[in-house]
């Protein structure tokens, strides 16, 4: 199947790079506004009011900047390939292409030559505001490869927090006897678990679907002080962690090297006995969340922002006095970390007709509140209302389900244009304030992995992850020591340490240039 | 259909002496409605299948967009070093080879089985129901049978296990018995993929010279021995050439049924991993083609060989069966 991809991807790429330099238009010098079509991800709505949103903002685009903005929606469905698949074909049509270089690949498509390398004075020609925020902020060099080029711009000036954790509910935990119903160690999982498991009898402990870490990373987090190498990930995995604490930064990995491991396998079979999740979780397929809402699961598992913009609200809806509270990996030991600035970043097409104009989009829909509004919410009126103390609420009748807008904008927004929302945790600013106090910079954001070196290796270790992570995650092991050592076993025979040792070479000579504390 | 799946016809055609260039030319007239409606079908196999061939050497090269797909570092076989370092390559070749021929042996003799039957049958609308009914699986989608599959088995709320708990057994952990999978594999395969196959035997069956089933009723025939002398001796040239064909494919597995049924649960692995999903599974956040080409070509060279070496028995065992 994958080759069939790759054939088609190739095929086309041929015939576009044939017929490529034939078809290039100057529709810029033409009173025709020029149409700037931007990769997002996310599923396309079709409840019509992603096009009523466009046709007012491209009127004012086009007045602006004569040029239209076209969204271009990866589904979610298999959106690992199709991305990549996308950049690959070397599709003309695309301008703007949404990235990331924690979990969308932007150093690999960067290296690879998909995106335009954006010069200073280009960036301050066409996106000048754009230009003077990041560079106000200093984080251009977030985005340079080792040539010094930029290869994409920064959401470098949106907070967010995407550390992950479990949500659960405070009234059963404190039935359970946990003081206050406030989880402060992620082992207190297990009481919390046992008590919903004996009195909550319609309920799963953690109704939990198909690959989830959890388990196993948010004991991982709260007993080491190790922080999760972002630059690389093989199969669904991120399989490399740097031990900060020495005097250089060290490249380690809990899932190799961790003492930790056993204990946190140990627990998830003991979870598994006691029947915290299905019998059949890695095959489930059901929408956990919607359990939870409905009283069906006593655990959640996503980020803090997931937690504060929809969890809270919809559990004080649907279930009155669930009081839901949230603990997050390594809030025990306090190793928890900021957002990287890189989450969420706009790269332009190497193969666009129109850099510039794409550009001038860009500065506009992140800088010009207007334009900003209508891309991120919509219509006022039928979108989005704003309460009198300035909230963003939805008019009367909208349902989230029926009538999102789904524009995912995620490569440039912006904290001053975003207005607190109706539905908003109500102690938001007091968990922000509350991680704030503890959260650590991620250090190694500037750090270029030398990848092509290690690929047929990464790939070998992720097919051993893929193999034994969903037993040890779900505790599906008779003897836990015994699977493990097995795992680690194959894993030095995929050629782990070779991988180590080379990131290890490229966090030296990193560490050269830069302070990794 | 039943006439070009028919080896010696097709080889008597060809094996006619080539004439001069107006005869060829009258001859393609002739056949013009043949060709035109070969046409989607060969546009079909040149667009996606020999376009793309050069397209493979990216399989040889560690790929970037600036140099294309010939400009790039050649890197010799590196890309196909992973599946040996993960330590699945038996594993996986052993289970995808044993799949494919379970799915190939049981799947036509089921075929030709439910072929005959259907033959047998004399009520027009009873056939043409039961032909229905089971040709009707073949467009399920694979993802809606890994759900009804989840919904008859999982220990929890599964259907059979409701049934085996109320008629007072204890519930069977069907998700983690690997030695269970094979079987139901199969039998999801075999339930998909039956009335469709059988159509093709079922079209042979009804192009067989009719003189020679009189010729059998004269001769006192039963039903058995109709079909055991005249039918299955008649279905062989399809038979085989449907076997050599599905040969070219045996290193390829059925991705969407097996990652449906299966999906991220390794306790199966042992007995349910075949390379398709095993590769999808290891590159699936790897902005990698190269590797995946690599992988393509080698189950490709892989069933190429096999059809070579068998289509080279056939041909010593009788000339007539060979595809060429």
């Amino acid at each position: 199947m994958n080759k069939k991809i790759v054939r088609i991807g190739a095929a086309f790429a041929a015939l576009t790079l044939s017929l490529g330099s034939a078809a290039c238009s100057d529709s810029e010098d033409s009173g025709k506004p020029t149409k700037i079509s931007m990769m997002v991800l996310g599923d396309k709505p079709s409840n019509g009011r992603l096009e009523a949103m466009l046709k007012v903002l491209n009127a004012r685009l086009t007045e602006q900047a004569n040029a239209t903005l076209e969204p271009h929606y990866i589904e979610w469905a298999d959106w690992q390939t199709q991305y990549n698949v996308a950049l690959l074909s070397g599709d003309t049509s695309l301008d703007l292409i949404t990235t990331a270089t924690d979990w969308l690949f932007a150093w690999e498509n960067a290296q690879k030559g998909a995106f335009l390398p954006l010069s200073a004075d280009m960036l301050k020609k066409e996106a000048p505001k754009t230009w003077a925020q990041v560079d106000a902020k200093g984080d251009w060099d977030l985005t340079k490869l080792d040539d010094g080029q930029i290869y994409f711009i920064p959401e470098d000036n949106y907070t967010q927090w995407t550390n992950h954790g479990f949500f659960y509910r405070g009234d059963w935990a404190k039935s359970a006897g946990i003081p206050d119903g406030t989880i402060t160690k992620f082992e207190q999982f297990t009481q919390y678990f046992q008590w919903v498991k004996k009195n909550k009898p319609k309920a799963y402990p953690w109704d939990v679907a198909k690959q989830n870490e959890g388990a196993l990373t948010g004991y991982l987090q709260g007993h080491t002080d190790w922080v999760t190498l972002q630059e690389v990930s093989t199969s669904s995995y991120y399989p490399f962690q740097i031990d900060n604490s020495g005097a250089t930064p060290k490249v380690t990995s809990w899932y190799y090297s961790s003492d930790q491991l056993l204990p946190a396998v140990t627990q998830t079979k003991q979870w598994n006995d006691l029947g915290v999740w299905r019998e059949d979780a890695l095959n489930y397929d059901g929408n956990t969340r919607e359990e939870m809402y409905a009283g069906l699961s006593g655990t959640e598992q996503h980020h803090t922002q997931t937690f504060v913009t929809q969890v809270v609200d919809t559990m004080t809806k649907k279930q009155p006095g669930s009081d839901p509270k949230m603990f997050y990996w390594g809030q025990e030991n306090g190793n928890v970390y900021r957002d990287i600035k890189t989450h969420g970043a706009m790269a332009v097409s190497a193969n666009s007709k129109h850099p510039e104009k794409a550009l001038q989009v860009y500065d506009l829909i992140r800088n010009d509140k207007t334009d900003y509004d209508l891309l991120n919410f919509g219509i006022e009126g039928t979108d989005y209302v704003l309460t009198a103390d300035g909230k963003l609420d939805h008019p009367k009748g909208w349902d989230i389900s029926k009538d999102a807008l789904d524009s995912n904008f995620w490569g440039g927004r912006m904290d001053e244009f975003e207005p607190t929302k109706v539905t908003d945790a109500p102690n938001k600013a007091d968990i922000y304030k509350g991680l704030d106090a503890v959260a650590k910079v991620y250090p190694f954001s500037t750090l270029r992995v030398k990848k092509d070196q290690i690929d047929p290796t990464l790939t070998a270790i992720g097919g051993v992850f893929s193999e034994y992570i969903p037993q040890l995650q779900y505790g599906k092991v008779k003897d836990p020591a015994a699977t493990i050592a097995e795992m680690r076993k194959k894993l030095k025979d995929a050629g782990f340490e070779d991988a180590l040792k080379s990131i290890q070479a490229d966090v030296d000579e990193w560490s050269k240039t830069h302070k990794a504390k | 259909m039943a006439i070009q799946l028919d080896a010696r016809r097709v080889r008597s055609g060809e094996s006619r002496p080539a004439g001069d260039g107006r005869d060829r030319l009258r001859r393609i007239g002739h056949s013009k409605t043949l060709i035109i409606m070969c046409l989607p079908a060969i546009l079909f196999f040149l667009v996606f299948a020999y376009a793309p061939l050069p397209g493979s050497w990216i399989a040889f090269t560690n790929f970037n967009y600036h140099d294309g797909i010939f400009g790039s570092p050649f890197v010799g076989l590196r890309n196909f070093e992973f599946l040996a370092k993960s330590g699945q390559l038996w594993k996986l070749t052993r289970n995808t080879l044993l799949y494919n021929v379970a799915f190939i042996v049981l799947g036509n003799i089921v075929q030709i089985a439910v072929a005959i039957m259907l033959n047998e049958i004399r009520s027009k609308y009873f056939k043409k129901v039961s032909q229905a009914v089971m040709f009707l699986p073949y467009f399920i989608s694979v993802v809606l049978v890994g759900v009804i599959a989840f919904n008859l088995l999982n220990y929890d709320t599964g259907a059979l296990n409701a049934l085996i708990e109320r008629t007072g057994g204890d519930p069977i952990k069907i998700y983690s018995q690997a030695g269970l999978w094979p079987f139901i594999i199969v039998l999801f395969h075999l339930w998909q993929s039956t009335g469709y196959g059988s159509i093709v035997y079922f079209a042979a069956i009804l192009s067989i010279d009719s003189t020679l089933f009189e010729a059998a009723a004269i001769d006192g025939a039963s039903a058995w021995q109709r079909t055991r002398y005249v039918i299955l001796p008649s279905l062989k040239p399809t038979f085989i050439i449907l076997l050599l064909f599905s040969l070219g494919g045996i290193m390829r597995g059925n991705f969407g049924l097996f990652w449906n049924l299966v999906g991220n649960n390794a306790t199966l692995y042992d007995t349910t991993d075949i390379i398709e999903t095993s590769v999808y599974r290891m590159i699936i956040s790897q902005n990698n083609f190269t590797t995946s080409t690599a992988v393509g070509l080698y189950q490709s060279l892989f069933g190429f060989a096999l059809v070579m070496l068998c289509n080279w028995l056939v041909r010593r065992v009788n000339e007539d069966y060979a595809l060429f």
